[in-house]
This record gives C-alpha cells, structure tokens and sequence, in this order.
C-alpha cells in the first residue's frame, strides 16, 4: 500500500475522469485534440490510448455543433465530458450551453435530463492576450441551469470532477491554467498541490472549504484567486501580524453563502478577489449575499480586488496591472486597515 | 494571368522577408522560457503560431491587393502581416508587448491592427471572415472600390460562422474572398478526420460562389488563381473561395512537438522559400547573387525591427485603462 | 537500495531537463511503477515510474535541472 501522492490539479481532475471512464460505459469524452494530444490544457492526457477513439472522441472545431451534439447524447442517457480548450470560445457556443444544456431539465419539468461535464480552460497572466485570457465565469454563473465548479487545488479537482460526472445535472467545470499544473505555464503552484487518495471521493457541490482560520478580515478567492489570497495573508501575518481567513467555495453555483457570511459574522471585514471582469459579477454577488442578510456585521466596507473591467491587454505591465494579485490583495487590505 | 519576373522576385522577397523574421522571433522565444517551460515568459510570452511555410498563402494572394483593399487575417498572421507590408519594427514591437507596437502592446501576436493597411485580426478561428464580408458589403453599398479577403486555416471551414458568412456572401454577390490556407492539421487533428469533403473549396457551389484549390504551396500558381478570384471581385462577379496547400513546418505553435504527425509526413513537408528559390533561378528569373543580395537585405530589416523592439519602453501599467471607448460621437 | 535514474531514452539529445515536481515526499513508501515524478524537456514533459518498492528519499528536489541518466532519488 502506497503513501499518499501528491497531485497536480490536471493530473488529479483525469484519474477521477479515468476513474468513471473505466466503472460507467456511458462515460465518454469529446472535444477539441482530445485524443491524441490528451487536450490542450492535459485534461484528458493519455486517455486515448486507453480507451481509444470509439470513447475520446476528437471533434472538428464546431463548437456549437459538438455541444449541441454532447446535450443530446445526454438527454438519450449517456454521460458526455466536453472539452473546451478555452473558456473564451464560450462566444461562439453559448446558445447550447445557456439555451439548451441549461435550460431542458428546467424546461421539460424534470422529463430530460442532461449529466454532463463542460471542461473549460480559463485565466490568464501567461501574455496571450484578449481572446485567449479571459475568465468568464460570472457570465456562465449568471445564467440559471448549470452548476459551476472552480477547483484551486488537486484534492478538491478531484472530488468535484468526481461529483460533476455522477451528477445528473449540467456541470461547468472550470479549469484554470495557471493552477492546473501542465508544466506548459512554469511550475505547478505550491499550494495547488495536495495528497490525494487513490480511492475515488466526491465533493458535495455548495460547500466552501476554510483554506485557514483567522480573525481580522475574511477573504474570498476562486481557483487562482485562492493562492494569491494565500500569498497576501503570509505577507500580511508576518508584517503586520494580521490575522486572515481565507474561503475556497470550490462550487460558484450553488454558492455556500453560509459559509461565507459566517466567516465575516466573526471577522467584520471582507475582501473577494477574482480573476473574472469586476463589474456585474462574481465579486459584487458575494457581498450582496452578506449585506442583504445583516449589513450590521461588517466594520467596514467591502472590497473587490478583481479585473477592472478592461479587456487584457497582452503587453506584461499592462496585463499584470488587471490580475488580481497578491500585491493587489496586499495593498487593498493594508489601505482598508490603515496600515 | 502569369506573374512577371518582377512580380516573381517580389513574392520570393516577401516569402524570405516573413520567413526572417519569423526565424529570429522563434530564436528568441525559446531563449528565456527554460527551465521549466512558461509561455508566460520572456521577451516574447504567449502562444506564438509561426508563419513557417504558410508564407506562399500571403505573398501570392497580397501582391494582387491594393491599398483600398481590407484583410483580416487569422491567429497566424505574421506572414500575412509581412506580405501586406506592416512595419516590421512595429510588429516586432508589438509582439513584444511594446508601447511603439501597432496596437501599443494591448494587442499582441493573434491581435495585430493597422488602419493605415486595412488590416485586423483575430484568435477566434473563423472570426474574421464576418467582418471581412462586412467590409465588402459596405464598399458595395457606398459604391466604393476595394475588395475584401480574409485568411483563416482549413480547419475554420467547420465553425458555424463559415456556413453563415459564405452564404451572405453569395446572396449579396460580395466582393470578398475567403482565403483557407489548408495545412492538413487544426492543432492535432487531421483535415481527414475533421472535415467531411477532401476540399473546403468545393462547399463553394452550396454557396453559390466560385472555388478553387491549389497545391503544392507554389506562389506562381497560387498568384495565377488568386487572379481569377480578384478579378470576379472587383468586376461585380460576387466571392469567391480560394484553399490553397501549404505546410506547417513548425507545428501549431512554438513549442508544438508535432509528435501526433506521422513521420512519413514530417519527412514529406516541402519548404516553399528552398523551393520557390530553385525556380526562380533555374527559370533565370534571379542569379544566387541576387539571392543572396535579397537575403542580405532582408536580414539587415529584420534585425532592426528586432533591435528597435528590444530598445522600445514597455507601456505604464494604468495605460490598460485608456481606451475602451471611444468616447466621441458624430 | 534502487537509484532511481532519469532515463536514458526520455529524450534524445543533450539538452537539459527539469523536475517539474515531485508526487511523493522523501520518506513516503512507493511501489514499482507507479509515476514517482514529472520531468520536462522544452515543452515535452514525461513520467518517470519507480524503479522499485520501497521508501523513497528525494535526491533532487522539484525545479532541479537534470540530465539524461542522473541519479535524483533512490528507493530502499
């Protein structure tokens, strides 16, 4: 019996594809250069020689075509993977993902069903520019139907990868590149890493994980986010001995806002980082979720560290500007403490 | 329509000019990205899709186009920026991510724009082929000269927007061309294995526009075809489609390591600059003084534009906020 | 006591690789084939398997440059 292993993000996401691939027949995966080149972001590496064409099924590039086609392999009962190489190709497919995938099981009453998984490579700080950079998640999160996960660690990819393929629902499961740890980015993230079972697990979707406990302000991070958190609140613990809770809520939609506004009950203070467009979006919608249930917890106003909504530009300083670092988290929270 | 000598000379010298600069933008993408692999660094970061080989698809079809004419080219656009005659000191700018690029760093390698050229691009496969169309739509409703064409590669004929695009196309007549520069892979996948007919120029006749295929990468015949394209377009004689073969010497980008290409046709890949060279000279159409003269040259441009990106400031961090809108009204 | 070796035909060349990481601490018991670490060469990265059962100890740690054949573990 082994010890446990320590796992990148993409390496833990496809033993739990791998996993359902080997114990449920209806399991398949298509997409753009899924067989044999295991997808862009590694998703699906060394799949197809597994289980070759017949079940990794590379497709033109006709998104709206192949997504369409994976909503209707659902619906007849199987359980399509699709992969998106790029969140930012959502553009020409979103009529099948927000006016079929989304809608059937609502609309139909719960006759049709469609369990399937969306992959999607999202994020950006590699330089590559407006259409291939962006995050998009608060645009699919707006729209009712899908559930959208963000892993920013291997444990949590794959309990949630796990959890998406059994679900009988519409799952969005939103990779970011940076946190994947391809080797195709530099080196994988520290703390994206984690020990990871060998057994098969799921993670229920709606439940935030406390990344660590703290006092002082709670922060709010996904995927990329988190580990930018994680890097200002080391910084701030040790020169300003500030105390930082940090939640993952590894599901966007359900969101556990329970867990959230528990965490600034304590803390009065709340900080959401993310890497998607600030207007509209993600950030703006978990703090709503905390004032509209008791502004009277927070001792001071909430803050948004997310892309100020301009498109990224390519060019390094500009771009770096945009991100939601950890500088930024930093010095968003040393001005909101008056440090 | 054959070429002329000059005209031949002139499409070898853009085919050499492309494929210099695409030489030393390669060399300096792999020298500051090691150990471990990060697109995100270095003086060039991001995906690079290289011109090498494509560069017969630009130079054959550009030297018909006049200034009044609009291109939008695709996510491998060098050579096709080259070939339209950008500067290369502001591309190499810009793919640098410096404030002397065309687009001021903002844009980058899939993202290239210069009004003065008529020239725009897109990462979105396929993407270009609208507003290219438009373009042309426009200059037929204000009765203005100028065609459009857009390049894009044979894997795009799958995307929703070809089938969309090319029948307005032939339902306006529009004077525009939609240029396919088939390299027989999108990213790792066959055009066998992704595309239902051997051609895309034979979907022309469900278009109701003209189709026409050339191989063997050649800009001599690749001109002569593109001829008959431009001349439908201009004289009201509606769009047309134009595939033409080509290789892909270097993979869908830097880096690619094109294990997925069978051997036999990694061993089979003709290099159009060794070749078109060959002609040229057994034709008498240049001596290799010539040749060499023209490399010389070349090389000496292409070091300037590289050395003047290297020297070029980066743009100030706040300079992502300027300009999202216009802000100015009729 | 197995070295464990990067091997020789991972890549064909002279160039350098790196560890992109390791998937086990040194002290950690492994079994004979499992992926023990993640090695990369230009864009090309490779698993290399355990060369036996036992407890590793880590030679070379995650973001070490290594060549073809260097010894950067061993498993007891």
């Amino acid at each position: 019996m082994s010890s446990e292993r320590i796992l990148t993000v993409a390496r833990a996401g496809r033993e739990a594809v791998m996993w359902e691939m080997e114990n449920d027949p209806s399991v398949f995966v298509l997409g753009e250069d899924v067989f044999t080149f295991g997808g862009v972001f590694g998703t699906a590496d060394g799949l197809g020689e597994i289980f070759g064409p017949e079940r990794i099924l590379d497709t033109p590039i006709s998104e709206t075509g192949f997504i369409g086609l994976a909503t209707g392999a659902a619906m007849a009962g199987m359980r399509p993977i699709v992969e998106l190489a790029f969140i930012d190709f959502i553009g020409v497919c979103f009529n099948a993902i927000a006016n079929l995938a989304a809608k059937h099981q609502y609309l139909s009453n719960g006759q049709v069903k469609i369990p399937m998984v969306l992959m999607l490579g999202a994020g950006g700080g590699y330089n590559n520019g407006a259409q291939h950079s962006q995050y998009l998640l608060s645009t699919l999160a707006h729209m009712p139907g899908m559930v959208i996960v963000a892993p920013s660690n291997a444990y949590d990819a794959k309990g949630l990868m796990h959890a998406a393929i059994r679900s009988d629902d519409f799952v969005v499961y939103v990779g970011q590149k940076k946190v994947a740890g391809i080797g195709l980015l530099g080196s994988p993230i520290k703390t994206s890493m984690a020990a990871v079972p060998d057994e098969p697990y799921t993670i229920p979707f709606g439940e935030a994980r406390i990344v660590q406990e703290g006092t002082d302000i709670t922060f709010v991070g996904v995927s990329w986010t988190v580990h930018q958190c994680i890097q200002a609140a080391e910084r701030l613990e040790a020169q300003y001995g500030v105390s930082v809770e940090i939640i993952d809520p590894r599901t966007i939609v359900p969101l556990d806002r329970e867990a959230i506004f528990k965490s600034v009950s304590k803390t009065g203070r709340l900080l959401v980082a993310d890497e998607d467009y600030q207007d509209f979006g993600f950030t703006g919608e978990v703090i709503a979720g905390v004032v509209e249930r008791d502004p009277t917890i927070l001792r001071s106003p909430p803050v948004r560290v997310a892309n100020p909504n301009v498109n990224i530009p390519f060019s390094r300083p500009m771009e770096q500007r945009v991100l939601p670092t950890a500088d930024r988290i930093f010095e968003a929270t040393v001005a909101l403490l008056g440090l | 329509m054959t070429p002329t000598s000059d005209q031949r000379k002139a499409m070898y010298t853009s085919i050499v000019r492309s494929r210099e600069f695409d030489d030393r933008i390669l060399e300096l993408y792999f020298a500051d990205k090691m150990p471990v692999f990060d697109l995100g660094k270095g003086l060039i970061p991001g995906e690079i899709h290289s011109s090498h080989g494509h560069e017969p698809c630009a130079a054959g079809t550009m030297i018909h186009l006049l200034p009044e004419d609009t291109i939008t080219a695709s996510h491998r656009p060098h050579h096709q920026a080259v070939c339209r005659g950008l500067d290369l000191s502001k591309l190499a700018a810009e793919l640098m991510g410096k404030k002397t690029g065309y687009c001021a760093g903002k844009g980058g390698h899939m993202h290239i724009y210069s009004q003065a050229h008529n020239f725009s691009c897109s990462g979105i496969i396929a993407e270009g082929m609208g507003p290219a169309a438009g373009v042309a739509l426009a200059n037929k409703m204000r009765k203005q000269p100028g065609i459009a064409v857009s390049y894009m590669g044979e894997a795009a004929a799958n995307q929703g927007a070809f089938h969309e695009v090319m029948n307005m196309a032939g339902i306006y007549k529009l004077p525009y061309i939609c240029v396919i520069e088939d390299n027989n892979w999108g990213v790792s996948v066959n055009k066998q294995a992704s595309t239902a007919v051997a051609r895309n120029s034979d979907r022309a006749s469900a278009y109701g526009v003209y189709g026409e295929y050339v191989e063997g990468n050649d800009c001599d015949a690749i001109f002569e075809a593109m001829a008959r394209c431009v001349e439908r377009a201009r004289s009201g004689g509606g769009a047309s489609i134009l595939e033409i073969q080509t290789f892909r010497l270097k993979g869908h980008m830097l880096g690619d390591t094109m294990d997925y290409v069978p051997k036999k046709e990694i061993e089979s890949l003709k290099d159009c600059v060794v070749d078109y060279r060959a002609k040229l000279i057994e034709d008498g159409v240049v001596s290799q003084i010539e040749v060499d003269d023209i490399i010389a040259q070349v090389k000496k441009e292409v070091d300037t534009a590289i050395q003047f990106g290297i020297d070029s400031p980066y743009p100030e961090p706040d300079d992502a906020f300027n300009g999202l809108f216009a802000g100015t009204s009729r | 006591m197995t070295d464990v070796i990067v091997p020789n035909d991972m890549w064909d060349d002279d160039r350098e690789g790196v560890i992109v990481s390791w998937l086990y601490l040194s002290g950690a018991s492994v079994t004979e084939g499992e992926v023990l670490c993640e090695v990369m060469v230009e864009k090309a990265q490779s698993d290399l398997l355990s060369p036996a059962s036992g407890i590793l100890t880590i030679v070379e740690e995650a973001d070490a440059i290594v060549s073809r054949g260097q010894v950067i573990g061993r498993v007891d």
